[in-house]
């Protein structure tokens, strides 16, 4: 076998809050802003409120043009416009025609949970016995990555990852896998959600995992590792990583903002919503194992970090277990306080972060974190504002989702050029 | 309404195109209607009118010929709804 390709990430996107700019974002999370605010969604039976990420100044059409904006989710909407953002940063051009070793690799947890949603209201709530005839395309949960592809001209692999709250992460991981295998030259990766929909918010809600907060309150209402943590904050948005093969992206003069040197992925195969210490060592075992490198290698860890009561514990447990003696050392920091839980685009605004927090040698903090709870003790906190300076190489960006499913990436810094 | 008024309006909206550009004699495939967007043009129609078509639309190769057959499936539908 040939030996492996190496992997560059050469392009980045996000829709967020902060707009459609992945460094302007990032700006705004090594100061430690929230981009939390209280949403309501005021439909029958009585309207639902919760703590959110809402990109309320997002406008489909002026990013992705009316046509394509009419006959598409707002999921999809998102990933196009981050697609779309990332591609030009990579300084790729959209002129050419398609490519059949360029591909797209996507996650999504929910789909088009919106289309689908107004549907059901329209047929049992308005009465409405038809559903128009584009519901089905509109609907379907590879609707983004084909989009993509059609849009940016990729004819090699399109395809998306469910895995809930892991599923940028796994698409990521598994696009780095076909470029490292020479199956791919450039693949669009990352993933897109929009769990704010009425029904969604609402099961969310009955899982009691989810945090409380006023309209003064909200912004601070996501407190990973702080011991009055009471839960996740869904928020909508979609985060792209354009990787291409190391010599591919060097011949085009691109630049390359680091590299993913592993993956690691596996089942806990034990409880749908229990995280497992041991499941969680062992995919990040696996990433390290892939990129070659040991415990003894990581300079910060993006952690999954959804700020519910179990959930951090357990992380914290199992980096401890990771890292040994050096635990301590380790800066590690949960970014959902500012940017929320965006679900199946989780892993990929985290892993945008987590290569721009290598590319600018700051490392973002956890906001908010201004006690930590003992359960969460052992490692290296980074609270207030980033952690800059520590000239990190290495880093890890974990995703640990519901239905034990464990999705680890790693990045290395990019060497001078 | 007209029919050939529902369909520009369809059609400007959706593809943001001249309004001009839609005449009878302009083909589907110039105006890039493909088999998606046909499904889309009749579901409208069959909305406006408040219908529900009994048979399918065969290709039409222009607006015009559209025009003529909803305008004759529409006729069919109200008969059929007033007997």
């Amino acid at each position: 076998m040939a030996s492996p390709h190496r992997v560059a990430v050469t392009g980045l996107g996000v829709v967020a809050p902060s707009g459609i700019d992945a460094r302007q974002m990032f700006g705004r999370l090594v100061d430690g802003e929230s981009f939390i605010r209280l949403h309501t969604i005021d439909q029958p039976p009585r309207p639902v409120t919760q703590p959110a990420i809402h990109c309320a100044d997002f406008s489909p059409e002026a990013h992705i043009g009316k046509a394509l904006a009419s006959t598409t989710d707002r999921s999809v909407q998102m990933a196009l416009t981050a697609c779309f953002e990332a591609w030009l940063d990579a300084g790729l051009s959209r002129d050419k025609e398609g490519r059949h070793d360029y591909g797209v690799s996507w996650g999504s947890a929910l789909g088009s949970t919106s289309t689908w949603e107004r549907g059901y209201r329209e047929m049992w709530q308005n009465g409405r016995d038809r559903l128009p005839p584009l519901a089905v395309v509109l609907g379907m949960s590879n609707a983004a990555a084909s989009h993509i592809s059609i849009q940016l001209g990729l004819g090699n692999s399109s395809l998306t990852y469910v895995a809930a709250c892991a599923s940028a992460a796994a698409a990521i991981g598994e696009g780095y896998k076909r470029i490292r295998n020479g199956e791919a030259r450039l693949m669009v990766t990352g993933g897109s959600d929009v769990p704010l929909a009425y029904a969604v918010m609402k099961a969310w809600d009955a899982l009691r995992v989810v945090a409380q907060g006023d309209a003064d309150t909200a912004p601070a209402s996501c407190r990973p590792f702080h011991p009055g943590r009471s839960g996740l904050v869904l928020g909508e948005g979609a985060a792209t990583l354009i990787l291409e093969e190391w010599e591919h992206a060097r011949a085009r003069g691109a630049t390359i903002l680091a590299e993913v040197v592993g993956y690691g992925t596996c089942s806990d195969h034990s409880h749908l919503v229990r995280p497992d210490r041991d499941g969680q060592i062992r995919a990040m075992r696996l990433a390290l194992d892939d990129a070659g490198l040991t415990p003894d290698d990581v300079d910060y860890v993006n952690a999954h970090g959804t700020a519910t009561v179990e959930g951090d514990a357990i992380e914290v447990d199992s980096l401890r277990a990771l890292f040994g003696d050096r635990a301590a050392q380790v800066p590690v920091s949960a970014t959902k306080s500012m940017h929320g839980h965006l679900m199946g685009a989780a892993g990929a605004i985290e892993a945008v972060t987590t290569v721009l927090a290598l590319a600018e040698d700051a490392l973002p903090p956890t906001a908010h974190l201004d006690a930590i709870d003992p359960a969460c003790e052992g490692v290296r906190h980074i609270t207030g504002s980033a952690l800059r300076g520590t000239d990190a190489r290495v880093a890890l960006s974990n995703s640990f989702a519901f239905g034990g499913c464990n999705a680890v990436l790693a990045f290395r810094k990019a060497a001078p050029a | 309404m007209d029919t050939l008024t529902v369909i520009r309006e369809f059609l400007v909206d959706r593809l943001e195109i001249d309004p001009a550009r839609i005449q009878p004699e302009a083909t589907l495939e110039e105006l890039q209607i493909d088999s998606l967007m046909l499904v889309e043009l009749i579901f409208e129609c069959e909305e406006k009118y408040n219908v529900v078509f009994e048979r399918d639309v065969r290709s039409p190769k222009n607006i015009g010929e559209l025009v003529s057959i909803v305008d004759e499936f529409v006729v069919e539908a109200q008969k059929a709804k007033q007997a």
